[in-house]
């Protein structure tokens, strides 16, 4: 872990009043990210990732939702404040590079004036400054002939390259934290790892922290130096990538781990899938939650809800009352 | 030889392909039309017209005839001359309460959309409520007492029932695009709400606004048309394209000439409004899958 602390998740809770009752999409969930690290939260669809990116952007929807807890950007805290507040960590302090290029570009702006705004409204920027600029950040992101695309609508550019520039957008205001909720979900699998290459390429060059969200633990595995692994709203396991990879404790992340394909495997071989279903988020049992869907499960885990214990290497923790022994498989 | 006017063949081929997207020739007849129509109201009183109030004891009810080009009406004026001046009502009409609708409507309906929550519930329910009142009866009700009726007052009176409908139209167009990732997206780069309402809602609604102006401006003209054929519209002997039809009501075996001609004006100028407006539409309606 980094000395410097540039946020600090603490207990935070997000619930969502829902007309079946009450639904906690984020339960309780802490940890710290450094300057320059890179954090992964891994989860099923469902687990509580992206209403968590969203709840430290500070983006909630203006009814029935209530956000507890603390989150400190750079010692400012993000829940309760207010939007002008908000406003002034936008695009400077933390960016956010959003699931699917296909709506998170303006469709009928050029590209590049929706990387103009935040250089001119935010950074003060003339109009020739703010253009030489965007070209710049649009060469960065990898776009060939940058000056022409600068005049492109986004219908004219492919899914990969709108990703780029939904990156040199959010990239503009030069950021400390970065925020990739599931950036390659709409994307090709091939040009999958040239946007997950570019994100850790300018993470590292522009000194960035970044949280990578996403479901597919390939995609961590190399890219980031820490875990989250999330279920139903909670924390289960966290630790180093190393650690969480080679000597996870909980069944759920054991699960998630065989459920992506490995080119060692012989070919033919059938893919492992977790059992059953996520849990209905309006009516967790009382116990573990993935309990109802864990081969090791006992009377205890339905009963009472395990919480965050240490495993031995420095900040790896895990919620299981039957943790897998260790070693147990190898890294991916 | 051949082969290099084969290709020259394809590329106008591929190039007519993409034509798709063009307006088309009856598009710009209509255009065409539409400025004729303007510009001849405008400029209406330089133009080398007769007098409209001019009366010709000489030309009762002439049919047409190089001195009267659309001939003259029962009181010997001159029809042409009255059609061209009485446009000036219709686009006045038209255009005037167009500008109200749009000008307190449009903004509404995108703030409502954008902000949602009570704003938009309570305002949502009270241009519903507005918009129960059958439109016609309540402009007919409220200008035969309103009186001295003048353009001005019809103007308003049809202006303000129209923002209801402006209102609703731009909520739900604002609406399809505000929930979209592309608002967060500028939201969280530190965009202010009135940016995001300029900068990236209202490229967004403003073709269908567009046509939806157009068609409301059409509507707009009918409906003065229908107050001037009550005798509800500007009164006489003020021209206007309701009136001179309302005044051939009587005499139409007579004179049919003047039922005609401002007939067929109207007629004419709203097809090319109504064309333009839904052409535009589809034309602006870009979707992924005709690219």
């Amino acid at each position: 872990m980094s000395d410097e602390t540039l946020l600090r998740v603490r207990e935070v809770t997000t619930t969502f009043d829902t007309p079946q009752g009450r639904l906690t999409a984020v339960d309780a969930v802490s940890f710290d990210l450094g300057a320059h690290e890179s954090l992964g939260v891994v989860g099923e669809s469902g687990s509580g990732k992206t209403v968590l990116s969203r709840t430290i952007m500070g983006l909630q929807p203006r009814r029935g939702v209530s956000v507890t807890g603390s989150v400190l950007l750079n010692g400012i805290e993000v829940v309760g404040a207010t939007e002008e507040a908000k406003r002034e960590l936008w695009g400077r302090q933390v960016a956010m590079v959003f699931q699917d290029p296909m709506t998170s570009l303006n469709p009928v702006v050029k590209v590049g004036k929706q990387i103009d705004e935040v250089l001119r409204v935010r950074l003060g920027m003339d109009r020739a400054a703010a253009r030489a600029r965007a070209i710049e950040l649009l060469e960065m992101v990898g776009i060939p002939a940058a000056a022409t695309r600068y005049d492109a609508y986004p219908h004219s550019l492919s899914g990969g390259m709108r990703q780029r520039v939904v990156i040199a957008i959010a990239l503009a205001g030069s950021p400390q934290l970065l925020l990739a909720d599931e950036p390659t979900t709409g994307l090709d699998v091939t040009i999958q790892a040239q946007i997950l290459n570019l994100l850790d390429e300018v993470q590292g060059r522009l000194g960035m922290s970044m949280i990578l969200v996403t479901h597919d633990l390939g995609v961590v595995a190399t890219r980031t130096s820490r875990l989250v692994v999330m279920y139903a709203g909670r924390v289960v396991e966290t630790g180093t990538t190393r650690d969480v990879f080679a000597r996870h404790r909980m069944p759920y992340t054991r699960a998630l781990l065989e459920s992506s394909p490995k080119v060692s495997n012989p070919s033919h071989t059938r893919l492992a899938a977790i059992p059953g279903r996520p849990p209905n988020l309006l009516d967790l049992p009382a116990g573990c939650a993935f309990a109802p869907r864990c081969a090791y499960a006992t009377d205890r885990c339905r009963n009472e809800r395990p919480v965050l214990e240490p495993a031995g290497e420095p900040g790896h923790l895990f919620a299981c009352f039957n943790p897998l022994s260790e070693p147990v498989g190898s890294p991916t | 030889m051949s082969s290099s006017l084969e290709l020259s063949e394809l590329v106008e081929e591929a190039t007519e392909t993409a034509d798709g997207r063009r307006l088309g020739v009856l598009f710009w007849v209509c255009v065409g039309w539409l400025a004729l129509n303007l510009l001849a109201a405008i400029l209406a009183n330089v133009l080398p017209l007769e007098n409209p109030l001019t009366q010709n004891y000489n030309a009762i009810n002439a049919g047409p005839s190089l001195h009267h080009l659309f001939g003259t009406d029962d009181l010997g004026r001159d029809i042409f001359s009255r059609v061209v001046f009485g446009s000036r009502v219709s686009i006045e009409a038209g255009l005037g309460s167009m500008v109200i609708g749009f000008g307190v409507g449009a903004p509404l309906g995108m703030l409502a959309a954008y902000r949602r929550g009570r704003f938009d519930q309570v305002l949502t329910v009270l241009m519903y409520v507005v918009l129960a009142f059958p439109a016609i009866i309540a402009t007919i009700a409220i200008l035969s007492f309103w009186t001295p009726r003048t353009l001005l007052k019809i103007i308003v009176v049809i202006g303000v029932a129209a923002i209801p409908l402006v209102y609703r139209v731009i909520r739900t167009a604002t609406l399809a695009v505000a929930t979209q990732d592309f608002v967060v997206a500028a939201k969280v780069q530190g965009a202010s709400d009135t940016r995001i309402l300029v900068r990236e809602l209202l490229p967004n609604v403003a073709p269908i606004a567009v046509s939806f102006l157009l068609i409301g401006v059409a509507t707009v003209v009918t409906l003065e048309g229908s107050l001037a054929f009550l005798g509800l519209s500007v009164a006489p002997p003020t021209p206007s394209w309701g009136n001179m039809i309302n005044e051939s009501r009587t005499i139409l075996q007579l004179n049919p000439w003047l039922a005609l001609f401002p007939s067929a004006a109207m007629c004419l100028f709203l097809l090319s409004l109504n064309f333009i407006g839904d052409r535009l539409r589809t034309h602006f309606d870009v979707s992924e899958g005709k690219l």
